[in-house]
C-alpha cells in the first residue's frame, strides 16, 4: 500500500485521555519529523481477535482521534494504535496500554445550585453525564455508572472564613443554623469510593442568607 | 437468604492499580481474554452470581496468585496482599455455601468451564499473568452486580 519501509521514528506517548468517558486517543509526533507527517489509527476490543481501522482518522495530520463511539461500552477494555507516514516511509504501530473506561476516565465536578432562607442554605448537586454520541441519545448519569458515587461539599462563611465539609450520598444538602444576611460560598467534588475516582472541586457558588425578618 | 460477603474492595483496587501497568505489560496477547470473552461476566444471571464469585475466588487463589511471582518485590508484595484479601473473602463465602445459599446453576457452571478452558489454552505462567491482569474485569463486575 505504498509503504516502502518502516524506518520513520515512532509516534510517542500514545495514550487515551478520557473525561466522563469521552475517550480520545492522543499522541506526540515522532521525534525530529517536523511538518507533513500523516497518521492512521486502529483499535481493538481486548479479548477479541481483530484490529479495527478508524476511517475518520486515516491520513490525518492532527495528533488525536476521538474513539469515544468505539469505546463506549465500559464493560469492555480496549487497545488503540497509531502509525506515522512521511514521504513514503512509515513508523511501527505504537500501542496504548490497556484502557478500561470505567477506571481510567476522569470525572468532571458536579453542577451546584444553591438557594437560601434567612438561616439555611439548600444545595442541589448534579453529577455529570456519561459522554453520548448525540444530544438525542438517552442520557446516562455517572451516578448510574458508579453506584458508589458520593459528593464532598465545602461550605465557607465569607465573613468568619469558617469552612465546613460534608460527605453525602444523595444529591441534596440543607445546611441549617446559619447567620442571616451573611454570604456563604459552596463548592463540591465527586468522590467514587470504588474504583477510586475523584473529580476536582467545582467553582464556588456564593449566596447571601436573607436578612432577619 | 442471599450471601453478602464484605471485602476490602478499595484496598484491592488500590493494590491492583499500583501494579496494573506492570502486570498487563507482561501479557502480550490482545486477542484472548480469560474472563470476558467469548461470554461476558455481565451476562451471568443474579441467581448464579454467588456461585460464580466463589468459583472465581477459588480460581484466583488456587490457579493464579501462586503462579505470578515476579522479579519485582513491590509487585510481589501487592500480589500477596490481594491474595490474602481473596483468601479471607473466599473463606466467608464458603460458609455461605455450606448453608446452601450459593447454588450453582447450569449457566455459572458453563461460564466457569469456559474460563478454565481459556486459562488452560495458555501455558501456566502466561495464563496466570493474564488472569491477574484482568482482575479489574472481575472487580468491575462484582461492583456492578452488587
Amino acid at each position: 500500500s505504498g509503504e516502502l519501509y518502516c524506518s520513520l521514528p515512532n509516534p510517542r506517548n500514545v495514550r487515551f485521555e478520557s473525561i466522563n468517558m469521552k475517550n480520545v486517543l492522543h499522541w506526540s509526533a515522532p521525534e525530529g519529523t517536523g511538518d507533513g507527517v500523516l497518521y492512521k489509527v486502529k483499535y481493538a476490543v481486548y479479548g477479541v481477535g481483530k484490529w479495527i481501522r478508524k476511517p475518520e482518522c486515516r491520513n490525518i495530520n492532527r495528533t488525536w482521534c476521538d474513539l469515544s463511539s468505539e469505546t463506549s461500552d465500559y464493560k469492555e477494555q480496549y487497545y488503540a494504535s497509531v502509525k506515522a507516514f512521511l514521504n513514503g516511509a512509515c513508523s511501527d504501530w505504537m500501542e496504548t496500554t490497556r484502557f478500561n473506561p470505567l477506571t481510567d476516565t476522569k470525572i468532571d465536578p458536579p453542577m451546584v445550585s444553591v438557594s437560601s432562607t434567612d438561616r439555611s442554605i439548600s444545595i442541589i448537586l448534579t453529577a455529570p453525564e456519561k459522554w453520548k454520541r448525540s444530544p438525542e441519545e438517552e442520557s446516562i448519569s455517572l451516578l448510574q455508572v458508579y453506584p458508589g458515587l458520593q459528593y464532598n461539599v465545602s461550605v465557607l462563611n465569607k465573613k468568619t472564613k469558617k469552612r465546613w465539609f460534608f460527605s453525602i450520598s444523595n444529591n441534596t444538602l440543607v445546611v441549617p443554623w446559619l447567620e442571616p444576611g451573611t454570604a456563604y460560598c459552596v463548592s463540591a467534588q465527586i468522590h467514587v469510593t470504588t474504583p477510586v475516582l475523584d473529580s476536582g472541586f467545582s467553582k464556588e457558588h456564593c449566596i447571601t442568607t436573607l436578612k432577619d425578618k | 437468604g442471599a450471601c453478602r460477603v464484605s471485602m476490602s474492595m478499595t484496598e484491592i483496587r488500590a493494590g491492583f492499580a499500583a501494579i496494573k501497568a506492570n502486570i498487563q505489560s507482561r501479557d502480550p496477547i490482545r486477542t484472548l481474554s480469560i474472563l470476558s470473552h467469548p461470554h461476558s461476566l455481565h451476562k451471568v444471571q443474579s441467581s448464579d452470581r454467588c456461585c460464580i464469585t466463589y468459583q472465581l475466588f477459588t480460581f484466583y487463589v488456587d490457579k493464579v496468585f501462586k503462579h505470578c511471582r515476579t522479579e519485582d518485590s513491590f509487585v510481589n508484595r501487592k500480589i500477596s496482599s490481594i491474595a490474602n484479601s481473596f483468601l479471607s473473602a473466599r473463606r466467608r463465602l464458603g460458609q455461605c455455601r455450606e448453608q446452601n445459599n450459593c447454588v450453582c446453576g447450569e449457566e455459572s457452571t458453563e461460564k466457569f468451564k469456559q474460563i478454565l478452558a481459556n486459562y488452560e489454552g495458555l501455558n501456566v505462567t502466561s495464563a496466570a499473568m493474564k488472569s491477574l491482569g484482568e482482575l479489574d474485569i472481575l472487580l468491575d463486575w462484582m461492583e456492578k452486580s452488587r
